[in-house]
């Protein structure tokens, strides 16, 4: 085998260990967060006024301090809570799963609530006169085109997750810019870097198509 | 069929209904005119549980939707409201089904019913709206008139005992309100029961039976056609169809 192929087989190896690392949270988080976030979106625009309160400063925190703390406060400072504390000691993935899945679940259920909005009174009218029970309405009806009104958000925070999951490398998950970053110290070599990059890209631009058809799936 | 006895409503400190009490029988044509802001649609709406009264008595088909201000349990509402069916200033189709879905998901889904046997109904309420030719198209793609003739179509295949219509022609271009108006008329020749609230002044005094006309929240003149356009009792009915024809 040529030395050249070698030399990229040897770096690229641990990036592809790497990268599964970094698509099975992105995956797990997506899967997860998404029904959560509709589910908040609900209960929020539900009468239950301690239920909305609850919903409100809990999205509030999420969006308002920096995903890094929410990973560091999961990962070493759950355990030090008095009492359940020593419950809440977790390996650092599951933790960082967690830290991630709390904060998108909000973001999420912000962008639901916009396209919640955003359907007219008249669509939930013509469904009651017609005979619709509140989950018929909801799943045949407002669900359907709140979707198509959320795709381009939910698209764009897709995307973002995927550049966000890199951030797990600073609790010292061992995902695919970990690996980039070590074998660029141990090589002396850049290339790592490079090559991270177009995972990285490869990853966004599948999704970026992937939207692309849903979008026009949803655009009646 | 229908009977609604001393109905109040208020938004806030605003009465918009005053004591309005109503009845229609079966196979009449009720036409509903007044000045904006009478209290017409509230009513129609009220009539159906989009709003809720305050006080007063509706009884649909024999049923008590409400007694003396006091509402029927929650799960008996649907299956009383199922006797109307209603007709919406705009439309209110389902933008993201097709002409053939809009018409078969609300009796698939409430009432069970198998999709073979609801397409066919389907074809042949298309056909007597004349959107036979349009079953794949999207409600977008509609001009006014054949979304609202969809949309009575639509009303029809729950096949409601009273079909209730709230300003049908109000949101479209003057040049299609006429296929909207012919359709209704259409069904008015069947004696279908239906409650118009129009601003079609001479729609209703050649399909409608009954007149009723509301000002301030209150039924301030009602009877037959003839004596509401040519020989009003009240004052306010003659000033408001002096203004208006």
């Amino acid at each position: 085998m040529p030395a050249g192929i070698e030399s990229i087989l040897t770096t690229t190896k641990p990036l592809l260990t790497g990268t599964t690392t970094t698509l099975e949270l992105f995956a797990l988080v997506i899967v997860i967060s998404i029904p959560l976030g509709l589910g908040v979106t609900f209960l929020a625009s539900g009468r239950n006024k301690v239920l909305r309160g609850i919903i409100l400063v809990y999205v509030w925190i999420m969006r308002g301090t920096p995903l890094m703390l929410q990973l560091f406060f999961f990962c070493f400072g759950l355990p030090f809570l008095p009492v359940i504390g020593k419950y809440l000691v977790m390996d650092r993935f599951t933790a960082a799963l967690l830290a991630f899945v709390f904060n998108y679940a909000a973001y999420f259920s912000e962008i639901f609530r916009g396209g919640l909005l955003s359907i007219d009174r008249g669509q939930y009218e013509a469904a009651q006169v017609l005979g619709f029970s509140k989950w018929q309405r909801t799943y045949h009806i407002i669900l359907p085109q709140m979707f198509k009104v959320v795709l381009p958000s939910v698209a764009n925070e897709t995307i973002t997750l995927v550049k966000d999951t890199a951030l797990v490398t600073a609790i010292g998950v061992v995902e695919l810019l970990h690996y980039a970053k070590t074998t660029v110290s141990r090589t002396a070599d850049i290339s790592s870097f490079i090559y991270a990059a177009l995972i990285y890209l490869a990853i966004t631009t599948v999704l970026t198509l992937v939207f692309k058809k849903l979008e026009k799936k949803y655009s009646f | 069929m229908l009977n609604a006895i001393g109905l109040e409503k208020s938004f806030g400190t605003q009465n918009v209904l005053n004591g309005v009490s109503l009845s229609v029988n079966e196979g009449d044509v009720t036409a509903i005119i007044g000045p904006s802001g009478s209290g017409k649609s509230t009513l129609l709406r009220c009539l159906i549980y989009l709003e809720k009264i305050d006080q007063g008595s509706i009884i649909i088909d024999e049923r008590d939707l409400v007694k003396d201000g006091i509402y029927a349990p929650e799960r008996e509402i649907p299956l009383i409201c199922a006797k109307m069916g209603m007709v919406f200033q705009h439309f209110n189709l389902f933008p993201h089904m097709n002409v053939m879905d809009n018409m078969i998901t609300a009796p698939m889904l409430v009432k069970k019913r198998s999709q073979a046997s609801c397409k066919e109904q389907a074809m042949q309420l298309l056909n007597k709206v004349g959107l036979q030719d349009k079953t794949e198209a999207m409600p977008l793609l509609l001009s006014g008139g054949e979304k609202q003739r969809l949309a009575i179509a639509r009303a029809l295949m729950m096949e409601p005992a009273i079909l209730l219509f709230d300003e049908p022609t109000s949101a479209l271009d003057p040049e299609l309100t006429g296929e909207v108006l012919d359709t209704i008329k259409s069904l008015a020749a069947e004696h279908m029961t239906m409650l118009v609230v129009t601003h079609e002044m001479s729609f209703a005094r050649e399909v409608a039976g009954h007149i009723v006309f509301m000002a301030d929240g209150e039924i301030v003149e009602q009877g037959p056609p003839q004596t509401i356009f040519t020989s009003p009792t009240q004052e306010r009915t003659r000033t408001f169809l002096e203004k208006i024809l």
